[in-house]
Formats: structure tokens, sequence, C-alpha cells
């Protein structure tokens, strides 16, 4: 049973795991009764075409009990131009209404957090859920390492899942690309261009980074909204916790103490994901400058959220 | 004799009245719209030799949907059939609407991808390179006919000795060297990348790790590239797979040389591993990925190997068959290696006959 609040753009998540039958039954929350009914009904009456023998929607709560996996996209979404951590607090609230409420009726589920800004969110989800910090997981930079390797590949003229690299950290401006692991075959590319990911360098590798970071604005400026990369890294979580893979995903997480992190903060790291959640986090062998941007953010993201009313 | 015409009359229109209603039925139900001759298939896959190892590749390119018409051939006419009418009568759940098998090769014509796997196997105990000759007389009847139906194709090759059967279908085929691509060592890291994300508790997939060089007891694991998520293994260990090594990770390299003889000693032979891989491979060739496999390809003039031999390197995989090939940074200990494992390979490849 898996459970998705709310609809909207971000409906395409419901899609992508409703169409690779990764679960038995779905259900849909939201607040805008209508809008939900509409959605419910466009995706059973595809029924024929999939192997998701229960689809349900509702305003009630009640629907979602024994969820094994919650995926909460609900809230405002950015503005063209407004940066995540400007919609914290008008998410925070309708965290405040959603998150009990899952609890009640879904005690062991795990949380999947997508609502920008999501290492925000994840805190908040955790705060309020009181769940072990296991259970607990944000999307973060999974989208973001997928963009960059989607832009590698373009680059190199490979297939993203013959590039490899690890974007860590913000799941937004200040995300953390971390060059010393970039690799295609193993072929370290720092070492095969030292100067990769500095200013001095000639291919201007830091452009991509730039290019994943400005990637969702540019996408809302033109078509409104992000959807279809964010549906489907997000399936890909998702078929990773159910199936139990224990696959590595850039996830958030509760990273104090890691890497010189003081605060309670949740940033992407490379996580294990499995079925009863998060049950390993990788330690990156980071260099100095990568660490401090991560304490970087970190100290940004404490910043915000020491300010808000839980 | 107007008893005899009434009979024969009778007769006639009896048969005729037959015709007609077995005729009627389809023409009652269909009204066709198209005639003429059915388009010729686009994603075409052979696959020669229905042992254990072709009925494994050829059920994973099935279950992957990747052909729109595949074709078995063998000499065993029985086998043959008695395999084609099984997978015919799997048609229901599958998404591969023609199958068709036949001892005469005029069934693979049109071929995009022919994977051979025709050949006697590994005996228990028997080292791949013992097999060579017998292998290469099967070849020479094999490989002219795939050419004379299907002169565009790519071809895998699955069989052992793999990487010299590689070089033997090359020179059969005259084939330009990017069109013949040997299974190699994408088993071998397979294996490699499983037994090692096991150990590490993560899936295998997560796990990247390259083996090169000769499919078989020479093969090379590159220790420098193993890595987890972008942390490098010899970093955290700087004795990983060297006989210093107190973890002692180069017995996960041995049990992969280790491992087909295991399982050919446990179950007689092994075929789904070697199936899926080889469905891995098709599907980057059928779908124009880009996606970079180990395989073995023609190496000479790199890493100072000066004889033409193949061996497995990572090469990116595309429709036109190996696009490109990836230029490892090795230490000098595995270019030695991959050097005498040229070299042991030449050594047989020259001794052939008729190739």
């Amino acid at each position: 049973m898996y459970c998705h609040t709310p609809c909207g753009p971000w409906s395409t998540v419901v899609h992508y795991i409703w169409n690779r039958d990764l679960c038995d039954e779905l259900c849909l929350i939201d607040v805008m009764e209508d809008k939900l009914k509409g959605e419910v009904m466009d995706l059973q009456h595809g029924s024929l075409f999939c192997k998701t023998h229960k689809i349900v929607g509702d305003k009630d709560y009640s629907t979602t009990a024994h969820s094994k996996v919650v995926v909460v996209t609900a809230g405002a979404r950015q503005q063209e131009g407004e940066s995540r951590l400007n919609l914290v607090q008008r998410n925070v609230n309708i965290f405040k209404f959603i998150i009990p409420q899952i609890v009640k009726y879904s005690p062991n589920a795990i949380l999947l957090v997508v609502s920008n800004p999501v290492d925000i969110l994840t805190y908040v989800a955790w705060k309020l859920s009181g769940f072990p910090r296991h259970r607990v997981i944000g999307s973060g930079t999974n989208l973001d390492s997928g963009r960059f390797r989607h832009l590698m590949g373009e680059k190199l003229h490979l297939h993203p899942s013959s590039c490899h690299g690890w974007i860590i950290g913000e799941h937004g401006d200040s995300s953390v690309p971390v060059w010393s692991g970039v690799n295609v075959a193993g072929v370290s590319l720092k070492g095969l261009n030292p100067d990769m990911g500095t200013d001095a360098d000639k291919e201007d590798w830091k452009h991509v980074h730039k290019m994943v970071v400005n990637g969702a604005y540019e996408v809302i400026k033109l078509k409104g909204y992000t959807s279809w990369a964010i549906g489907l890294s997000v399936a890909d979580l998702v078929e990773s916790i159910l199936k139990n893979l224990h696959k590595v995903h850039p996830v958030s997480t509760l990273v104090k103490g890691m890497h010189g992190v003081k605060e309670e903060v949740f940033l992407s790291v490379p996580c294990v994901l499995g079925n009863s959640g998060l049950t390993d986090i990788i330690h990156m062998t980071l260099k100095p400058e990568e660490e401090k941007q991560l304490i970087n953010s970190a100290e940004t993201l404490w910043g915000v959220q020491k300010e808000l009313t839980l | 004799m107007l008893i005899t015409w009434w009979y024969l009359y009778i007769t006639a229109r009896s048969i005729l009245q037959q015709t007609l209603n077995m005729a009627s039925i389809l023409q009652k139900l269909l009204t066709p719209l198209v005639s003429g001759n059915p388009e010729p298939p686009r994603n075409k896959v052979t696959v020669v030799g229905v042992g254990q190892v072709g009925m494994a590749c050829a059920v994973s390119i099935l279950l992957r949907e990747l052909a729109d018409e595949l074709a078995l051939v063998d000499v065993m006419e029985d086998k043959l059939k008695g395999e084609i009418m099984d997978l015919q009568h799997g048609s229901l759940f599958l998404k591969t609407p023609k199958i068709v098998a036949g001892k005469d090769y005029s069934v693979t014509a049109n071929s995009r991808i022919v994977v051979v796997t025709a050949g006697v196997r590994q005996q228990e105990g028997e080292s791949r390179l013992n097999l060579v000759q017998r292998n290469v007389n099967i070849f020479k009847r094999i490989i002219p006919q795939i050419i004379k139906h299907s002169p565009h194709c790519i071809i895998i090759v699955v069989s052992n000795p793999v990487d010299v059967l590689t070089y033997v279908t090359w020179k059969l085929s005259g084939l330009p060297k990017h069109r013949v691509i040997g299974s190699g060592t994408n088993l071998d890291s397979a294996r490699f990348r499983y037994l090692m994300a096991d150990k590490l508790g993560i899936h295998t997939s997560s796990f990247n790790g390259w083996i090169l060089g000769e499919h078989g007891d020479t093969s090379v694991p590159v220790w420098s590239g193993a890595n987890v998520a972008g942390v490098n293994l010899q970093t955290l260990n700087p004795d990983i797979g060297t006989d210093a090594d107190r973890e002692n990770w180069r017995e996960m390299h041995k049990q992969v040389v280790d491992s087909a003889y295991e399982v050919i000693t446990l179950k007689g032979y092994t075929n789904w591993a070697i199936g899926l891989s080889v469905a891995d491979l098709t599907e980057s060739l059928i779908r124009n990925m880009n996606r970079i496999h180990p395989v073995s390809t023609m190496v000479k003039g790199m890493y100072g190997v000066k004889d033409e031999v193949y061996l497995s390197l990572p090469c990116v995989l595309n429709a036109g068959g190996v696009a490109s090939v990836i230029n490892m940074t090795l230490t000098d200990n595995e270019i030695g290696q991959l050097k005498q494992s040229a070299d042991t390979l030449w050594g047989i490849q020259k001794d052939l006959t008729d190739v």
C-alpha cells in the first residue's frame, strides 16, 4: 500500500509509480476534492493496462491506513524566480496539518518528502512525526544528481547510466558536486583534468553544475513547473524501498555529526535504501572545500530552521 | 451413367461447400486493408545454438522485449523444434510476434544482432583455452552462413574461449572490427560487482568495478577504479588487491575466476547469468544507448599490444556496434597483465588452421 499526497503537477510521481507496477494499492490525498476525484478516476480508467489493483483517493486520511510508503508532495510550489527557502513557513503550516494525520493511520510507514525546500521540510516532517530518522527521507539531490549525469552524458556522448557523478548537500542553490568521484568506467575525470570544477578549467565543468542548480528555475520559467524528472526520480527511490534493493541513492537525511556538521539538519549524502527505509549511510571522502560547503549549507538551513514554529 | 454423374456432382458440391465455408470464417471476420508483403523486421535477433546458454540468451532477450523477431538455429533438429514450439506456446505472454527456427540459415535473414553460442562447452575442469580448435571448426561452417543472410549485422560471440573465438569470427566474417563483439568480461564484471556488493550489503548496481582482459583465468580486476558512490575503495585501503591486504579483497577476484568452474561442477553448466548479461549487451546495441560495457574488442595498438587479439575493455555500445573504447588509467602492473593475456592468446591464435 502506498500513499501519495497531494495531486498537482507532481502527480507524475503517482503516474510513474503506478505505471511501473511498484505497489498493490495506491492512495491519493488532497484538499482539492474535485481535482482529486478527477485524477483518481482518470487513473482508474487506465487500470486495464496496469497491475495496481486498487486506486483510491479521498480528503479523509483514513483511506491512507496501512501505507508502506507515504510520498509527501503537498505544499505551495516555487513561483518563477522564488528560491526554495522562501517557501518555508507556508509549507510548514501545511505539514502541521498533514504529518500527524499520516502518522495516525500509518504508524509504521516510511515518509518520503518531496515538497520544497526539501531538506528543511524533511527535518520538519521528522520532528512532527516522531518517526526514527531512518524512516524519514527527503528526495534531496537524487534529482540533482540525475540532472548532472544527464548533462555529463550529453557532454561525453554517453548514456547517463554510464556516467557517474554525485551531487550532495542542499537540494538547491548550494548543492555540492563531488568532483573527485566523477568517473566513467572507474576512470576519474578529475584525474584526467585536475582543473575540473575550478575556475581555471578550460572545459568549464563548473558550468555543468551551474546548469543543474538553474535547471529547475529554467524549466519553471518555460513550462510553469517541473514534473517528469522529479516523478521519475521519486519512483526510483520508491522502487528501491519497496523492492528492498539496497541501492545507493543521494537522499536527504540527518547529517548531524558527519563531515563537521553540528546542527540537526538534513542534507543529501549517498544512502542505502531498503524496505526498512534508510539502512546505511556512505561516508564520502570529501575535500576540505567540499566539507566546508556542506557546513555552510548546514548553517544556512539551521538559520532558517531555528526560526520556525513547529 | 446418370447415377455416376449424380454422385460426382454431389461430391463436387460438397467439396466446394467445405472450401467456401472454411474461407468464409476468415472473410466474414476480417476485412483486410493492406495487401502485399509484410514489413521486414526492424529489430531481429538471431541466436545460434540452442543449448543451455543459447536458450538462456533467447529467453532473456524475449523477456526484455528487445526484438520484433527472434530466430534460432542449430544442427540438432529435434531439440530445435522442441525448443521453438515451447517458446511459441508462450507467445500469449510475450511481445515478440515472430519466433522462427531452422537448420537452414535462411531463417536468420535480415538480423540486426546475431548471438553465437554454438560450440562444445567446457567439460568439468577443462580450461577455456583447451576448447579452441574444436570450436574453430564449427565456426568455419557457421560464420559465412550468418554473413550471407545478414551482411549488415553485429555479431556477439559468446562461445568459449570467447576472446579467441571473437578473433576467429572477425577473420571469418570479414566484418569491420567494431561489428564483432565478444561477450568477454561483461559476465566477470557482473559476478565481481555481485560479490563485492554482497560483502558491502548494497545492491550490485551500486558497486562499480571493472574486470578487463581475458574472460578467463588471467582476467584483470582494475582495483583503482572500484568505487561506491564515487568513493574510491583503494583510497580507503591502499593495499586492496595486493598480498599485503589484511581484508583479502583479492579473494573476491579469485572467486570470480573460479565461479564458472564451480557452477559447472555443481549443476553441469552455467546459463542464467550469461544469458542475462548477453541481453544487457543486446539492449545497448538495439536501443542505441551509448552505454559502456566491458566486452571483447580488437585491442591491437593499445597498452603496448602488438598482435591482433581480442580482449575486454570498457566499450561504448550503440546501434553501430562498438562506438569507442574508454582509455583506462591502469597501473603498470595491470598493463603488464593485459599484455601477458594478449601474448598467451596470440600464442594460441597463430597456430590455428584455416582462419
